[in-house]
């Protein structure tokens, strides 16, 4: 319960704080923490459109989409208080349920019948489907560690002792970070801002949105940046009691936002061959935290 | 004696280096040779004593050591006649000269080294003075053969070390630390097979580079084609010889221990994929360097198809190869004779060499004759003996396909040397062709020679030595 | 702590499989020296100081300094370009570059001996591995001599692992490392650039059949 309403706090401002670190670090003032907000409650209000070439895919699938984010965040545990729901390997439950939304994303997207839209969708897949082992190498290996296979039993019982261990928390919070610039399109995999639709990859998939589906799917980028954002903090939270971990949960998304910001000012958007090498790099990454893991058990020497 | 020879051979190795002067150059071959001879004769008398630790005359080292000094000389004389017709570079004579002495000094330190890490620091160092050897022309085909063989040996000489790794990790366990070859052998049936099994394959892998087997045979092709023909006949002699030696030992160790079957195995692939692969080449090849090189791969599987084998088969092993380096050496000095009359290496443009080098010619159908084992020649006798081991092994398909192999490569030969010999060559101007001196041939005669008479009549002493080199193997 | 720098090390492998650039290649390497220095200084506590002195000296002199100095000038004397000229995409090398490391780990679960510290094991082979495929699959000459310097790294990894019982055997490793990179780096490539004027091995094709 708690989890949940943290996330959902976290995300009314998250975007804002992103958008914010950039224009700041271009040296402009930039629009307020809560623009972003009012820029959805503004389309909440109009109206949609919808082409006669979609059929009722086209209408149900941004609902689906923000339905598949809401249950996957209420996965989440924050410390040792579970998520709503809470069972023995949930985690790929949360994986597959984002990627029922996902796949709904898609065929909406091929639904329209624009060249542009299927270009884009199968873009957004190649780079979900690279992204995915390494997601599932990381959580397998955490449950490898702690023996636990629910996602608030595994964080609870995370604790970092040893130098290998350290090494490990870090680079689990670099995939992490990757994965969650993969799965929300931001650079350097996708540039949000291109106006050019052969160079883009989410953006053009949402083209023909409008009025409350257009809302429900910008609202919904938000959450998975909170949710990607909690399971980080949840890596360094531990079992504190939750006066202390409400701040640091607060204090590590407004870092975690900073930091995207800060990447997606200073990196250019990587060569689109060369895109899908980088994504396979996090899965082979999240290999060798599997051998570290290996090593802590002592299943190695 | 060693720490004497290896001083020794150093100082006149660096005094050939520095010098320029013709006589002084020819002053310090001969001491070298010299102390060479004195060498060989002085370890012969004390076989098995260890000397500096890490250097002990034992009966395979003696007879490698007898091949090498007896190759040397002819080495020495037929390079003085190849840098001396043509135009002189000072520096660039130095530098064969001290390269060669270099490669002989290697060569006898590395026959000797009962410590396998000491065998490997030698290997390494051939490599260095052969490769210094074939860029002795300086044109871009010699550079291209250089940096071939300095690149395959320098990864082969890495997956040899890598080897030795392996094999201090199996020693490990045992409860010992100590590399040489007695010990390796007495603690053999211990080692752990896991390492032993890496260990073996990478050593041999690496050491194929230098006998020219599959899968590193490749260096040794491009430098026996590009290297003059008095160091290319050492390299594919003698350099052959310090492969052989190091998988030889190797090979001791493993046949005592519980992995002997599995080794013989891998070396079975790996003999029989190099016969595969030369009678292929022989059958296209044009150069007549590189017909010989391949010539000498063919004739290293058979050796190793002799350790395989077992039983007579490794006797047959070593007295094939030490034929082989006599035979082959032979023909590489004739080489540089063909090339001093047709100036240039393809079987197209020679031809009709009865007629311009009579002598030459008789030294080329002698050797064809020993070279493709027929008797009376010294080969016929170990292939013989080989064959017959693996008779008597059970391996009979493979004796069938071997001597399938054997038979094509010698009609790929006979087909080249019977056109150099006795078809008129195309093209050639006969205004200019350079007369050369019957003299010239004796050496070759006399290796040629040699090769039949240890192999119909051996000397007892000669066979004493190789029944005292393979008793370790099990009989 | 060893272990750590390890598991960099081999991050560092995956980063080579998919660098375009020589001059990555080249940081990488001198990356690779750094680590192999940490990795020396805290594991052959055990052998005497004075080889432990030339042991260190040797790593950071030569794999981080020296080694990297001299490919840069070999890159510049020959204008070299810029790009790696791999023959198989970079996408595919990843890919075999990981199967190479999953494959060193199944393989390393044949082995019996409890003595032996696997990972070492483990990142040595597929340090050999990798550097072998660099060489087999980069159209350049001076990749080859990259890939070659990736599988000394290797073996020295490997010596690490009995360096403490067999301080000889480190040091054989060291002289292999100074033999390769002064006479193959030193002598042939200034003399290749010199008379192939396109460092590619497309150049080395003459000595066929």
């Amino acid at each position: 319960m708690i989890s949940f309403c943290l996330i959902i706090l976290v995300s009314l401002f998250f975007s804002g704080i992103l958008i914010r670190t950039r224009s700041i670090a271009a040296g402009r003032k930039g629009p307020g923490i809560f623009q972003p907000m009012k820029d959805i409650i503004r389309l909440v209000k109009k109206g949609a459109v919808f082409s006669n070439t979609t059929s009722f895919i086209f209408q149900i699938a941004p609902t689906i989409y923000f339905a598949s984010v809401i249950m996957a965040i209420m996965v989440i545990p924050l410390g040792e208080y579970k998520g709503f729901i809470s069972f023995d390997g949930d985690f790929v439950f949360f994986a597959y349920i984002l990627a029922t939304g996902k796949f709904f994303n898609i065929i909406a997207a091929l639904d329209t019948g624009s060249s542009f839209e299927g270009m884009g969708a199968s873009r957004e897949a190649l780079f979900s489907m690279f992204a995915e082992p390494a997601f599932f190498i990381l959580m397998g290996s955490f449950a490898l560690l702690t023996g636990n296979s629910s996602f608030q039993e595994i964080f609870t019982s995370l604790h970092f002792g040893s130098y290998i261990s350290y090494i490990l928390g870090v680079l689990a919070t670099i995939v992490l970070l990757m994965i969650t610039l993969v799965e929300n399109s931001r650079m350097p995999f996708d540039d949000p801002n291109t106006h050019l639709e052969l160079t883009m990859v989410h953006e053009v998939m949402v083209l023909d949105n409008s009025g409350l589906d257009l809302a429900m799917i910008l609202y919904a980028t938000n959450l998975k940046f909170a949710m990607y954002g909690a399971i980080i903090a949840n890596l360094f939270m531990g079992s504190f009691p939750l006066y202390f971990t409400i701040p640091i949960f607060f204090a590590l998304q407004i870092i975690f936002a900073v930091t995207i910001g800060m990447l997606e000012s200073f990196t250019a958007r990587f060569r689109m061959n060369h895109n899908a090498q980088y994504i396979l790099v996090l899965s082979s990454v999240s290999l060798l935290i599997f051998l570290g893991v290996l090593l802590v058990l002592g299943k190695f020497n | 004696m060693t720490g004497i020879y290896l001083a020794g051979a150093f100082v006149i190795g660096g005094g050939l280096l520095i010098n320029r002067n013709r006589a002084i150059n020819y002053l310090l071959v001969i001491a070298f040779l010299a102390l060479q001879i004195g060498f060989t004769v002085y370890e012969y008398q004390h076989l098995n004593t260890i000397e500096l630790g890490y250097f002990s005359a034992d009966a395979l080292g003696i007879l490698m050591l007898m091949t090498l000094t007896l190759i040397s000389v002819p080495a020495m004389y037929h390079s003085y006649i190849y840098l001396s017709d043509k135009n002189d570079n000072p520096r660039h004579r130095a530098f064969y000269y001290a390269a060669m002495v270099m490669l002989l000094t290697a060569l006898s330190a590395a026959y000797l080294a009962n410590h396998i890490a000491v065998n490997w620091i030698f290997v390494e160092l051939t490599t260095l003075s052969a490769s210094v050897l074939i860029y002795h022309r300086r044109n871009p085909n010699s550079l291209e053969g250089t940096w071939k063989y300095i690149f395959v040996c320098a990864i082969s000489i890495t997956l040899v070390f890598i080897g030795i790794l392996f094999l201090s990790f199996a020693l490990h366990q045992a409860g010992t630390d100590d590399l040489s070859f007695a010990m390796l052998i007495k603690k053999a049936p211990e080692l752990n097979q896991f390492w032993l099994r890496l260990a073996f394959i990478f050593i041999f892998t690496g050491f194929t580079a230098k006998l020219g087997l599959v899968p590193m045979y490749t260096a040794g092709i491009d430098a026996k084609d590009k290297a003059p023909s008095p160091a290319g006949a050492l390299l594919s002699s003698v350099l052959m010889n310090v492969g052989f030696v190091g998988i030889f030992r190797f090979y001791t160790v493993m046949s005592n221990s519980p992995l002997h079957s599995w080794a013989n195995h891998v070396i079975l692939i790996a003999a029989l994929l190099s016969i595969f692969v030369a009678t292929v080449y022989m059958t296209k090849v044009k150069n007549i360097k590189r017909m010989f090189a391949y010539s000498s791969i063919e004739h290293a599987g058979i050796a190793m198809l002799g350790l395989v084998a077992g039983g007579i088969g490794y006797y047959a092993a070593v007295l094939h190869i030490i034929l082989h380096a006599f035979v082959k050496s032979a023909f590489f000095f004739q080489m540089g004779q063909i090339y001093r009359i047709y100036k240039s290496k393809s079987i197209y443009d020679a031809g009709n060499y009865f007629k311009y080098n009579l002598t030459g010619s008789m030294v080329m159908l002698l050797g064809f004759f020993s070279a493709t084992a027929m008797p009376p020649a010294g080969l016929f006798i170990s292939e013989l003996l080989i064959f017959r081991s693996l008779f008597e092994a059970n391996y009979l398909a493979v004796l069938i396909v071997v001597i399938l192999f054997l038979t094509i490569i010698i009609w790929a030969f006979g087909k080249n040397i019977f056109k150099l010999l006795f078809s008129p060559a195309v093209g050639l101007d006969e205004t200019n062709i350079e007369k050369i001196k019957p003299a010239e041939s004796l050496s070759q005669f006399f290796l040629l020679g040699l090769a039949v008479y240890l192999g119909l009549n051996p000397p007892q002493e000669f066979v004493t030595l190789i029944q005292e080199a393979i008793k370790n193997l099990p009989q | 702590m060893t272990n750590v720098l390890l598991i960099i090390f081999m991050i560092s492998l995956l980063y080579l499989s998919i660098a375009h650039q020589l001059l990555t290649y080249i940081k990488i390497l001198a990356f690779q020296g750094v680590l192999l220095f940490g990795i020396a200084f805290i594991e052959l506590s055990q052998i005497n100081v004075v080889n432990l002195a030339f042991v260190l000296l040797e790593t950071i002199a030569f794999k981080a300094l020296a080694i990297p100095f001299f490919l840069k000038y070999v890159i510049n004397k020959n204008r070299i370009t810029r790009d790696a000229e791999p023959f198989l995409p970079n996408f595919i090398s990843l890919i075999i570059n990981t199967s190479i490391i999953i494959g060193m780990f199944v393989l390393s679960n044949a082995i019996a001996d409890s003595t032996i510290s696997k990972i070492y094991f483990v990142v040595a082979l597929s340090t050999l591995f990798t550097g072998l495929y660099i060489i087999v699959t980069r159209k350049k000459i001076i990749t080859h001599v990259m890939g070659y310097l990736v599988i000394e790294n290797g073996v020295f990894i490997l010596s690490l692992a009995v360096g403490n019982e067999m301080p000889m055997l480190v040091n054989m490793g060291i002289l292999l490392d100074i033999f390769a990179s002064v006479f193959l780096l030193g002598i042939f490539i200034n003399k290749i650039g010199d008379i192939l004027k396109d460092v590619d091995a497309d150049q080395l094709r003459h000595l066929r059949d």
